[in-house]
């Protein structure tokens, strides 16, 4: 019986003239979307590995100096771009391109791409995600909201119940219309997309991103179909289809452009993040009380001179077997690294807690989970940046560590006044190994964002529930 | 007549819910938007106020370790001693160039919480001090902010087309337009009085609200300018719901239902505020592509490493242009300070026209989408009123050209010192240059606001003049 119910339904909104103009605009814009973000990706993809090589080739060619100075020199880290990125841009032009890899400080990434577009960006950016997260809930708004209220408006519905029609099957029924025509939709679309992830990801990667783009087309029907639901059960209660339409239309907005700003004034106000100045002079003051590595009368420096020469069992630093610059450079980096950890681990904290007070705003909002998981799949929420972040961190300390070992314990730096006119050239430059970063898995980012999946979970069935109840209490008229 | 017409009409609509529901809605929204607004200017200068305070802090403690260096009490390493010139101009005296929040800034948080509002000047190159971003969440930054211009853009609109779309629709559906119209009046003042009633009750809402949410946040109206600023304000955010207006009339005067108004004129306002900026962004990317940062990183790096590499070619050069600076050996007298000052110059000298030509380039592609925001009202709207509030990217812009000025100024006074290797006392320090914001002239903020207001205005009254066209043809029964 319900297959006939979802068969007329699909039938008359095939039919509908608005129905064909708004699916075929929004099919338009999500391919639109998807083609944008493939080039979009792809050029971005290849100038930053471009200049990965780049910086790597000026790193190896920095010819013969000392090796604290090719610490100071350093290298340049790009942030790398996942293929689920052409979906979902997240919030990559927030946060910087690069960050410079340099000797005593970990630098943040600069150069947002948003500093350099205009305020009309601020509007919405036309990617997949905002088409799926905004434009497909109205669609289906726009379906279904005179689902029942239509029905009962024109006499129709009198008539199916007074036929012995089951209400369980109108609503079963009614819904699968909506899903095979919202199909209609996102069946070539989501082929499109497969297709365009094929050709984005290279070397492997198309591999690595199936299940986070099969995880992502689940997360996105869910949406809908609690969409789906909610838009049901609206029409189900509602007095009249105007009603129904407005309501609906007025929690679309909620969802859609209210709630967002909203989740980030409560997570600011719940967990606040220290200005720059304050980050930047906590840090400077902190680092104050440690090993400056170029000055050597700093007292920590001085604590280090006694203890080595303690174990050493010499009475002057030119007869120690090591060189001391080399070793206070690297005792001046390790006490840098825990003030960095620290403070930058703060943060980073701080901005994971303001994560949680989004996802626990779509108790209210439902797109706010979809939002959530739809980044974290893509690569493109903050999480992921940090974790690039830290794997880039990694590689400057290792870095330091091998430049600061080489002028300790190499025989060739052995006293006190060759410390910073002693040379090194290209060998010591090879035994850095070239920065390669491994993104982390699928069941690393799910486990990062339990909170929006149980959330999205909890809202597809309290949608469906409703829908159920709504329609066991029809209103006849 | 037609002042019979709105005394009647406002009889009608203030006895109905659906406009107190609305006027209380866009009242909340419009205060919430507002302190947001407000605790934002807040939080921008707590923190300048702290910046210069350390800088204050800094700048004594040069003064105070001068005097410990001499008496022997502390023997600081050449780049920390206050009395080397070059390590005060390089680091221990590195002043901050402040840009204060514009007496409006409360209303519309706009761009200012993604450009730096603050630099910490140094004698190194400009692009060593030019990131200066602030922190924050960038899921914020995506999301963007809930304040008095996201209300005007996005709610504002919503709250005229439900007290404007069943305008004639309602009467002709309740069946008094036609005994309204038996009287010797026009349909064309029939809808001008209805629309003038509910254009004013907005009009004041929306006006008297940002108003009294300004005066509350805090808002310097005392300020040079901030009247003006305020004034065209009140004309955008009125030229804007007049373009809505009209709307909602033209769409009326189509002899539609009120359902069917209510769906196209949702339909209009999704095109206008959600699709076309969307799509003016896709097309300024593709038209007028950003040069890329990455590569403007990679000219400056191998910049920085050829400098480097030919540091001694460097500074013969340098001697050879300044030979009052050579020994009698040739050789420079103090050596430190001439390659100091040599290599800076030159690192200057091959990363300006890289910088330059970049900022060239940006500001090309930012002048060609600023022309397409006359395809929304959306946009242009947006556009007047951060730039109004202070918050927009010209303003940010001008900032960073006397940053620019002030860092050459700042080079100029250290360079001297330094190739010289003076002294540096503890006057010098009152004697450092100082960096003052001045804000753009107003006629320039007057000519963009009333491009943008010309952006609004134009199709609002083609619209108007559609509308009364289809109005003389409206089927009145039937």
């Amino acid at each position: 019986m319900f297959f006939t119910i979802a068969r007329k339904e699909l039938l008359d909104m095939t039919r509908d003239g608005r129905f064909r103009w708004s699916a075929a605009i929004t099919l338009g814009l999500l391919l639109g979307a998807l083609a944008l973000g493939w080039q979009h990706y792809r050029e971005i993809s290849q100038q930053h590995a471009a200049a990965q090589k780049a910086t790597r080739q000026q790193w190896l060619a920095q010819g013969s100096k000392n090796p604290h100075s090719a610490a100071h020199y350093g290298v340049y880290a790009f942030k790398p771009k996942q293929p689920l990125s052409l979906v979902d841009r997240g919030v990559d032009p927030y946060v910087g391109v690069a960050t410079w890899l340099e000797a005593h400080k970990q630098n943040d990434f600069t150069y947002r791409p948003a500093q350099d577009a205009t305020a009309v960006q601020r509007l919405g950016e036309l990617t997949g995600a905002t088409v799926l997260q905004l434009l497909v809930p109205l669609l289906i708004v726009l379906l279904t909201f005179n689902a029942f209220a239509a029905e009962r408006e024109q006499g129709t519905l009198r008539q199916l119940l007074s036929l012995g029609v089951r209400r369980s099957d109108l609503a079963a029924g009614k819904a699968l219309g909506v899903a095979v025509a919202l199909g209609l939709l996102l069946v070539p679309a989501t082929a499109v997309g497969v297709a365009a992830l094929a050709l984005a990801a290279e070397n492997g990667s198309f591999a690595a991103s199936l299940p986070r783009m099969a995880w992502m087309g689940v997360f996105y029907l869910l949406y809908f179909a609690a969409f789906v639901g909610i838009s049901l059960a609206v029409s189900a209660r509602a007095r009249s289809s105007r009603v129904a339409l407005v309501t609906l239309l007025g929690f679309w907005i909620l969802n859609g452009l209210v709630m967002p700003k909203v989740a980030s004034d409560l997570a600011k106000a719940a967990h606040p993040t220290p200005s720059a100045f304050e980050f930047a002079r906590r840090m400077e003051l902190a680092l104050k009380n440690g090993v400056d590595g170029h000055d050597p009368q700093s007292k920590r420096a001085e604590e280090l001179k006694q203890r080595l020469l303690r174990q050493y069992k010499v009475d002057r630093i030119e007869l120690l077997p090591v060189n001391f610059s080399g070793l206070s450079l690297q005792e001046g980096e390790e006490y840098g690294n825990l003030v960095f950890d620290r403070h930058y681990g703060q943060l980073w904290d701080t901005f994971r807690r303001q994560e949680r007070v989004h996802e626990l705003a779509a108790l209210v909002a439902p797109v706010l989970a979809v939002r959530s998981l739809s980044m974290g799949l893509a690569g493109t929420d903050f999480p992921q940046h940090a974790h690039f972040a830290r794997a880039a961190e990694d590689y400057r300390r290792m870095i330091q560590r091998t430049m600061n070992n080489d002028i300790a314990y190499n025989p060739g730096s052995r006293s006190e006044d060759k410390a910073f006119v002693y040379m090194r050239s290209n060998d010591l430059w090879e035994t850095v190994p070239d920065f390669r970063y491994t993104a982390p898995g699928t069941s690393w980012v799910l486990s990062n964002h339990v909170i929006s999946l149980a959330l999205l979970a909890g809202w597809t069935l309290l949608a469906a529930a409703a829908a159920w109840m709504a329609t066991r209490n029809l209103r006849v008229d | 007549m037609l002042t019979r017409i709105m005394r009647h009409d406002w009889r009608l609509l203030a006895a109905e819910r659906t406009l107190w529901a609305v006027s209380l809605l866009l009242a909340l929204t419009i205060g919430y938007g507002v302190l947001n607004g407000a605790s934002w200017v807040a939080f921008q200068e707590r923190t300048l106020r702290a910046a210069l305070a350390e800088e204050q802090e800094r700048l004594t403690g040069i003064k105070t370790g001068i005097a410990d260096a001499d008496a022997g009490r502390t023997s600081p390493p050449s780049w920390l001693d206050p009395r080397s010139s070059y390590a005060v101009g390089y680091r221990l005296g590195t002043r901050y160039a402040t840009m204060p929040p514009a007496p409006l800034a409360p209303l519309a948080i706009g761009q200012s919480d993604l450009l730096p509002y603050y630099f910490k000047v140094t004698m190194s190159s400009r692009q060593s001090f030019l990131s200066a971003d602030e922190i924050e969440n960038p899921v914020h930054l995506l999301a963007g902010r809930f304040d008095l211009a996201f209300v005007i853009l996005y709610l504002y609109p919503l709250v005229i087309l439900a007290l404007g779309y069943n305008l004639i629709a309602a009467e002709k559906e309740d069946g008094t337009l036609a005994m309204t119209l038996s009287q010797p009046v026009s349909l064309g003042t029939l809808a001008l009085g209805k629309i003038g009633t509910r254009f004013l009750f907005v009009l004041a809402l929306a006006a008297g609200l940002s108003l009294a949410g300004a005066l509350l946040a805090g808002a310097d109206l005392a300020a040079p300018g901030a009247l003006v600023r305020l004034g065209l304000w009140m004309l955008v955010v009125a030229a804007y719901g007049a373009f809505w207006f009209a709307l909602a009339v033209l769409v009326n005067a189509f002899g539609g239902s009120s359902a069917t108004n209510a769906v196209t004129l949702a339909g209009v306002w999704l095109g206008l505020v959600l699709l076309v900026p969307s799509l003016v962004n896709v097309a300024a990317k593709a038209v007028h592509p950003v040069p890329s940062r990455v590569d403007m990183i990679q000219s400056m790096r191998v910049a920085s490493q050829e400098v480097t590499a030919r540091r001694a070619t460097v500074m013969a050069r340098y001697l050879e242009d300044h030979p009052e600076l050579a020994g009698a050996d040739g050789k420079a007298q103090n050596e430190f300070g001439v390659r100091a000052v040599a290599t800076q110059q030159e690192l200057d000298r091959r990363m300006e026209p890289v910088q330059e030509h970049f900022n060239e380039q940006i500001e090309r592609q930012q002048a060609l989408v600023d022309g397409y925001r006359f395809l929304s009202p959306a946009i242009v709207a947006q556009s007047a009123l951060y730039d109004l509030a202070g918050t927009s990217a010209f303003r940010y812009r001008h900032f960073v050209g006397q940053v620019t000025e002030y860092h050459q100024a700042w080079q100029r006074h250290f360079q001297p010192l330094t190739l010289r290797n003076a002294r540096f006392t503890p006057g010098g320090v009152d004697g450092l240059p100082r960096f003052a914001f001045r804000e753009e002239p107003l006629e320039a903020v007057v000519r963009r606001a009333a491009t943008g207001l010309a952006g609004l205005l134009v199709p609002t009254l083609l619209i108007g003049l559609w509308a009364a066209q289809r109005l003389r043809r409206y089927p009145v029964v039937g």
